[in-house]
């Protein structure tokens, strides 16, 4: 693994109803660049917050978020205009509970919009793309379909297909598997395996802890907003610190 | 009492009854498209940020709900036109006077509009959140977002009321004569005029508006039809 940092979340906090609920109370953590970084934790811990925080579909309360060099969390960009963060969203992929596929349009459809629309690629090279992203997740024969037409764990591999059409540099799942029927999570999880395989930096939000302790090199444990411990598979699964971890762990495991 | 030669005299006035369901669907095609313009604009003005745009447009829509159509057009009409003398008076089609016409289609516009933009707006809100989230995520942009992704579902959900608008349009459209619109309850007006007979000549007019709002309704029925088709495709 290299040191690059790809991502340096500084203090992030995210409050409702004014201060009454912290979501997120001062997060502090670097993402470097080829991470697959796990993130686990009781419900309610804040851990969607802060994952939809880093692409700012929560705009945070206060903190930072350098991503490639510049602070989004800021109103101006570094050229002293306005930040515009539909570019910086352009290499963040995020890939749902609910995989959000836009059911008015085919799988093809679904996963050339954004590469045509924001990217001015043309829809011949952006098709021709998509269906290689689909022959790799098993998928090509299904690319005129519609997404009601798939099974959940079908719906799940183009979501995670139609972020890296737009070919990111990091992508960020919020619990991918939780709402599939459990014989399809495997299928799921095999081409998120797959991508870190590849290099690919991830931050994942997930209940499976086999996967993390498999395919993550870092793992986060949140409670209560805050980042109660942080370290290498081995270090959280099999020498947990903090006892809320212990607790956690005695739980889910 | 209505009578054959009662008919037949009112038909010698067929050219009148033409030239009103020409105005009647012309008024009411433009009313639809600048209604839904302004509605788009209202519906978003209304789910935007800017608390003062949200205010306006929350004013204007109630407003526009709660006072009858008939008053709204002579406002329009008597007061923000004051009569006829700021518009030309030149005739559309050779026979529309567009100093009426004109103000007929702004005032049925800022009216339907009002309606629309809650119908819009109920469409657009119905869309789940997380396709909005996932279309940003993607980076596209808000209005991008909006064009591709909202819109498209939101106006298959609302296609029915929005159907359901246009022909109440060419309906309301008929208060427009009042101020001297020749749609064809003006050509039922002049019919009575030249013939003092009144009765065919609003038989006439029923049919012509039934002949109007009963296809468009079951046009966009099918288009309805066909367009939740291909979702179960
Ligand atoms: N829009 C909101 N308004 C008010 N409170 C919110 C909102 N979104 C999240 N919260 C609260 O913030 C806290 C953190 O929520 P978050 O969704 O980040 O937790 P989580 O760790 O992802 O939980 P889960 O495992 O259940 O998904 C929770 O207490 C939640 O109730
Ligand atoms: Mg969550």
């Amino acid at each position: 693994m290299t040191n690059d940092k790809l991502i340096q979340v500084k203090d992030l906090k995210k409050y409702y109803k004014g201060e009454r609920i912290k979501a997120l109370d001062g997060v502090t953590v670097d993402i470097n660049r080829g991470d697959v970084m796990v993130v686990i934790g009781p419900s309610g811990s804040g851990k969607s917050t802060f994952l939809r925080s880093l692409n700012l579909l929560e705009v945070p309360t206060a903190g930072s978020i350098i991503f490639e060099g510049v602070d989004i969390t800021q109103k101006k960009g570094p050229d002293g205009k306005k930040l515009d963060i539909d570019l910086h969203r352009q290499k963040m992929g995020m890939v749902f509970q609910h995989f959000n596929l836009f059911p008015h349009m085919t799988i093809l459809q679904n996963m050339t919009l954004a590469p045509v629309q924001v990217k001015n690629v043309p829809q011949a090279e952006a098709e021709k793309k998509a269906l290689e992203l689909l022959e790799r997740v098993g998928l090509k024969d299904r690319a005129d379909a519609y997404p009601i037409q798939l099974s959940g764990g079908q719906k799940q591999r183009v979501a995670i297909v139609r972020a890296l059409a737009m070919e990111p540099d990091v992508m960020l799942f919020d619990e991918p598997t939780s709402a599939l029927d459990p014989e399809m999570v495997g299928e799921v999880l095999d081409v998120m395996r797959e991508l870190a395989r590849e290099g690919m930096t991830m931050v994942v939000v997930t209940h499976e802890m086999g996967f993390a302790r498999e395919v993550g090199n870092r793992v986060l444990f949140m409670a209560d907003g805050k980042l109660l411990e942080e370290g290498s598979p081995d270090a959280i699964f099999n020498h947990p610190q903090n006892p809320r971890l212990q607790d956690f762990l005695s739980k889910v495991l | 009492m209505l009578t054959v030669q009662g008919f037949q005299k009112a038909l010698e006035y067929w050219k009148l009854f033409l030239q009103g369901v020409v105005c009647t669907v012309s008024l009411s095609a433009l009313t639809v498209i600048f209604g839904f313009i302004l509605a788009l604009i209202l519906a978003i003005c209304r789910m935007g940020r800017s608390r003062i745009l949200k205010a306006i447009a929350t004013v204007y829509v109630e407003l526009f709900r709660a006072t009858p159509m008939v008053v709204q057009i002579f406002v329009i009409f008597y007061v923000v036109f004051d009569g006829v003398k700021v518009l030309p008076g030149f005739k559309l089609f050779g026979f529309i006077r567009f100093d009426r016409f004109f103000p007929a289609v702004v005032a049925l516009s800022l009216n339907s509009g009002a309606y629309l933009s809650e119908i819009i707006r109920s469409g657009i809100q119905s869309i789940d959140i997380g396709q909005t989230e996932a279309s940003r995520s993607l980076g596209l942009s808000s209005v991008k977002t909006m064009r591709f992704v909202i819109l498209p579902q939101a106006i298959k959900n609302i296609l029915p009321a929005i159907a359901n608008e246009f022909v109440t349009i060419i309906k309301e459209s008929a208060i427009c004569y009042t101020i001297g619109v020749q749609d064809i309850m003006s050509a039922v007006n002049a019919v009575k005029g030249a013939t003092y007979r009144m009765a065919e000549a609003l038989i006439i007019a029923t049919v012509l508006y039934f002949c109007l709002t009963y296809p468009t309704s079951k046009v966009i029925a099918h288009f309805e039809r066909k367009m939740s088709a291909g979702d179960k495709r």
